[in-house]
């Protein structure tokens, strides 16, 4: 500051009169708040209306209060081919969420501790990716696969996910592991520890809340992927929620809404279970990797 | 600590291996593929016949213009609310917590199951019954082309404005408390304070999250997909969807798809590039 604070100052200074009571205005902001939040969530409970609402209403806004009709669910949950399209989707974002943690985190933990020939140009790349979103290399990489007959594997769709996933992930752990001090893995070195082995040994029980955030967080991703599994997967063996649910909702041209209704509100149950548990994770991993440059 | 030169290039190479194989060729081989002729799933050299195509086509200029409206007005909208919704947030409300988690659900889902959701609140009378004091009863928001893009930039919205808030919100907690007790010392209002300090103390973060949110809106197919697919005629026909459409309906054009793809590519290039030398720019004023 270029001006002391001179004593009795702030007296001098006219001090504005609020236009409404501050308590007032704390009523009013948490009143919008509510509201807002009232009709952002308002999609999400409606479908949970319409999944419990009794057998084919049509297109009607109804739905019930006193009955909660759970046939829709009981249908879904024995009908095979939902359990296979959940089970796919399920090896596909686990796969391509596990296969992303580990990637990234060796190769953040080589970035944060490491200078080495190329890992600038290597840096600058995973940040370039990082903005570049995997819709504009769909179409090479469906036709690559169909060359290599690969389409509709859990092979292909794992590692794309997990080549989705890591430079954000390389982001988010390179973060993780500059804020560990060196002194731990020297200290192992001193007692006899290879760097491989101070590295799986010392840093990563440190670094597990970042592994979990990440993991997470690309699991969310992939479980919720939509466009690529459309592309890439065709035969119904191996189609995933998402897909499946859109195929589902062609057929059906507005009909059985109830049904449909009832399997968004499977899909998007994982997704929102797990931000609840795990919600500053989340939060903290999308922060690092958005704005930390 | 001394290692062999060989173990960081041992830890980056699965990365690598993956980023290499799965985005940085598919992205060279897009290139070589928007010069092939398709005809009949048959690829023969053609040149730049597909991007002299491109220029003269009027679906593709249309696709442009369908995702540069939607880009302005899904930007704009977000950043507005989301600015406002991060100046609340950072007030420390006793249930500030409790209200971010229930705005954050939205980007947790699908946006399969996110547009299905909206189809029913317009197909099913909700929207009607709401408008029905401004725009007359039955009005079909899903029939007019200025009504479909409102519904996609709506849920487009609704799903991405959490997520622009909590960056900004980031932006925010980094400003000191110290500069606005100072500036209450001083005399300046709320309003003042906003547009003298927080504004362009803030300035790096809203770009930051503008070019994030553009690159959304370049990319931007689920929605698209599942509320109109591009319908009422090509109206909502965003580039992304019209580049889907070249592999996945008949005649499979792959070269004519690649080179959309390589546009796209370009757009998104030019708004990264941008973003990386704001972080710098940041990085570097932050550091001084």
């Amino acid at each position: 500051m270029a001006v002391t604070p001179i004593e009795g100052l702030a007296k001098t200074t006219t001090i504005r009169k609020p236009l409404i009571s501050p308590r007032l205005e704390l009523v009013l902001v948490n009143a919008l708040l509510i509201a807002l939040c009232a009709a952002v969530i308002f999609p999400v409970i409606y479908a949970v209306l319409v999944s419990v609402r009794p057998d084919k209403l049509g297109p009607t806004m109804a739905f019930s209060l006193d009955t909660w009709f759970f046939g829709h669910y009981t249908r879904l949950l024995s009908s095979d081919r939902f359990l296979r399209y959940i089970l796919n989707s399920a090896i596909n974002s686990i796969g391509g969420a596990a296969l992303t943690t580990v990637c990234a985190a060796m190769a953040g933990y080589a970035f944060a501790r490491f200078r080495f020939r190329g890992g600038n140009l290597m840096l600058g790349i995973v940040l370039g990716l990082m903005m570049l979103p995997g819709l504009t290399n769909l179409i090479p990489l469906y036709k690559l696969a169909s060359d290599l007959e690969i389409r509709d594997t859990y092979f292909l769709m794992i590692i794309t996910y997990a080549a989705y996933g890591i430079p954000f992930g390389i982001w988010v752990m390179k973060n993780f592991f500059e804020s560990i001090p060196r002194e731990l893995e020297e200290a192992a070195a001193v007692d006899g520890a290879t760097p491989f082995q101070g590295f799986l040994r010392v840093v990563v029980p440190i670094a597990v809340p970042g592994l979990i955030s990440v993991f997470l967080l690309n699991f969310v991703y992939n479980w919720n992927d939509f466009l690529t599994a459309l592309l890439l997967l065709s035969s119904t063996e191996m189609k995933t929620a998402t897909v499946g649910l859109f195929d589902f909702q062609n057929q059906l041209a507005g009909n059985e809404s109830e049904l449909l209704a009832a399997s968004c509100v499977i899909i998007m149950l994982p997704g929102i279970a797990l931000f609840l548990a795990a919600r500053r994770a989340f939060f903290q991993s999308m922060v690092e990797g958005a704005v930390k440059g | 600590m001394r290692v062999n030169k060989i173990y960081p290039y041992l830890l980056v190479a699965p990365a690598m291996l993956l980023i290499a194989a799965v985005s940085l060729y598919p992205t060279l081989y897009s290139l070589w593929l928007s010069l092939q002729r398709f005809r009949r799933g048959v690829a023969s050299f053609g040149g730049l016949t597909n991007y002299q195509f491109l220029v003269t086509d009027d679906n593709f200029w249309n696709a442009l213009r369908v995702t540069l409206i939607f880009g302005v007005f899904f930007v704009l909208i977000t950043m507005v609310f989301s600015f406002v919704l991060a100046l609340v947030f950072n007030r420390r409300l006793r249930f500030g917590p409790l209200y971010m988690t229930i705005i954050f659900i939205p980007w947790m889902l699908s946006e399969v199951v996110s547009g299905i959701m909206f189809l029913w609140i317009f197909n099913f009378g909700i929207a009607d019954a709401l408008v029905a004091p401004f725009f007359g009863e039955g009005y079909q928001f899903l029939a007019s082309p200025v009504g479909a893009m409102g519904v996609i930039i709506l849920a487009t919205v609704w799903r991405s404005l959490a997520f622009a808030m909590l960056i900004v919100l980031a932006g925010l907690q980094t400003v000191s408390r110290e500069i606005y007790e100072a500036a209450g010392l001083d005399g300046a209002n709320r309003w003042q304070t906003f547009w003298q300090i927080t504004w362009p103390l803030l300035l790096p973060t809203t770009t930051v999250t503008i070019l994030l949110l553009s690159i959304q809106a370049v990319n931007a197919t689920g929605m698209f997909l599942s509320i109109t697919r591009g319908g009422p005629g090509r109206s909502t026909e965003a580039l992304s969807l019209y580049m889907y459409n070249q592999v996945a309906r008949p005649p499979f054009d792959f070269g004519y798809g690649a080179a959309i793809s390589v546009v796209m590519f370009l757009l998104n290039m030019a708004l990264a590039i941008f973003y990386i030398r704001t972080l710098r720019r940041e990085s570097t004023t932050a550091a001084a």
